[in-house]
């Protein structure tokens, strides 16, 4: 057993003013690598209040995004070696949304912006008997977006997103506009488009490739927005 | 029941990975630049005013550290700006926009910058 300082970012709305960060000891076994949600188990088995949301642990429902000694990642699929400074693991909830309580923030406005690029296929012609066909070629374009899992590490870590998170749609909100806007199968491309066509949805991505850099499924939205910029222009031109 | 929700928002916490701090970096070349501009519109004002002005203003230049090195410093703004600017450009073409290709463009604007900060102060001084 080795010792540990978890250093936790905690909010109580009924007792606390203001949050603090929190100090707990854990003891980690030696000789294998715990993922840093196992290490917020053991935190908790030292204080039970201790709050963080979690589900499948291993990656695939986004649930346990948080900020990880300074860098946004998922807490079950961060490995504790790489995500300690010496002997030091600071946990705080994504930045830029509001604080529930403890590690759990509020999602609403990411989910809005979510909402506002309609995820979801839109086709107004006749439905066909069996399923609408997609060419192996064209399914291939969907490969790098549809496997975002909604966690929203990538647009709270998005300064642009920070400062506008009602105007700005975020990387994870364009990386699905610009999944839709490449499926075949998908006939709105124009008002889909009209949508985005505004000084702030798709133009406040600055590059600045933090959500490149957090994605824990190696997504690039940085890529899609540069997409969906190239079809605004060429629309207009 | 405090219904005030905080935010977790304290940058200093916060990572900032290679190709952050060079878009940040933009933005502060950028604000230099517009403040640097003030000086450099005084000095021409000056400058054509009288050709005693003139020569004030070449005096101060050839000689004042302080005015050099405001110049100094508007011309890495500049420089920097430029060539940000410039990555900007090709990553708008599609190049560079993969983890490492948008890491590869930070260092080639650091890279290039750095040697055009070397070539103004040459020339400054
Ligand atoms: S793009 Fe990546 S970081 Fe962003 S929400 Fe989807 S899975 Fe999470």
């Amino acid at each position: 057993m080795t010792a540990l300082t978890v250093s936790i970012y905690r909010y109580n709305p009924e007792t606390d003013k203001k949050p603090y960060m929190q100090d707990i000891e854990v003891d980690v076994p030696e000789g294998k690598d715990l993922m840093v949600l196992d290490v917020l188990h053991l935190a908790k088995e030292k204080d039970p209040a201790l709050t963080y949301r979690r589900s499948c642990r291993e990656g695939v429902c986004g649930s346990d995004g948080m900020n990880i000694s300074g860098k946004n990642g998922l807490a079950c699929i961060t490995p504790l070696s790489e995500a300690k400074k010496g002997n030091k693991l600071v946990l705080r909830p994504l930045p830029g949304l509001p604080v529930v309580r403890d590690l759990v923030v509020d999602m609403s406005l990411f989910y809005k912006q979510y909402e506002k690029i309609k995820p979801y296929l839109q086709n107004d012609t006749p439905a066909p008997a069996i399923e609408r066909l997609q060419s192996p070629e064209d399914r291939a374009k969907l490969d790098g977006l549809y496997e975002c899992i909604l966690c929203a590490c990538c647009s709270t870590s998005c300064p642009s997103f920070w400062w506008n998170p009602d105007k700005f749609v975020g990387p994870a909100g364009l990386l699905q506009a610009w999944r839709f806007l490449a499926d075949s199968r998908d006939t709105a491309t124009a008002e889909r488009l009209a949508d985005l066509d505004d000084p702030f949805s798709v133009f406040r991505c600055r590059g600045i490739m933090n959500c490149v850099n957090v994605c824990p499924k190696g997504l690039n939205p940085t890529r899609a927005i540069g997409h969906i910029r190239s079809m605004l222009l060429t629309q207009s031109a | 029941m405090n219904n005030n929700r905080p935010v977790n928002l304290d940058l200093t916490t916060i990572w900032l990975p290679i190709t952050g701090v060079v878009s940040f970096a933009h933005r502060v070349s950028g604000i230099v630049l517009f403040i640097g501009a003030a000086f450099l519109v005084w000095a021409l004002d000056a400058s054509l005013s009288s050709a005693a002005g003139f020569a004030q203003v070449k005096q101060l230049l050839a000689e004042n550290f302080i005015a050099q090195f405001i110049v100094w410093g508007t011309l890495c703004a500049l420089a920097y700006h430029f060539v940000a600017g410039i990555k900007h450009l090709i990553m708008d073409a599609g190049i560079g926009e993969t983890k490492e290709g948008g890491k590869a463009g930070a260092y080639f604007t650091l890279i290039v910058s750095a040697v055009l900060f070397v070539l103004a102060g040459v020339w400054v001084w």
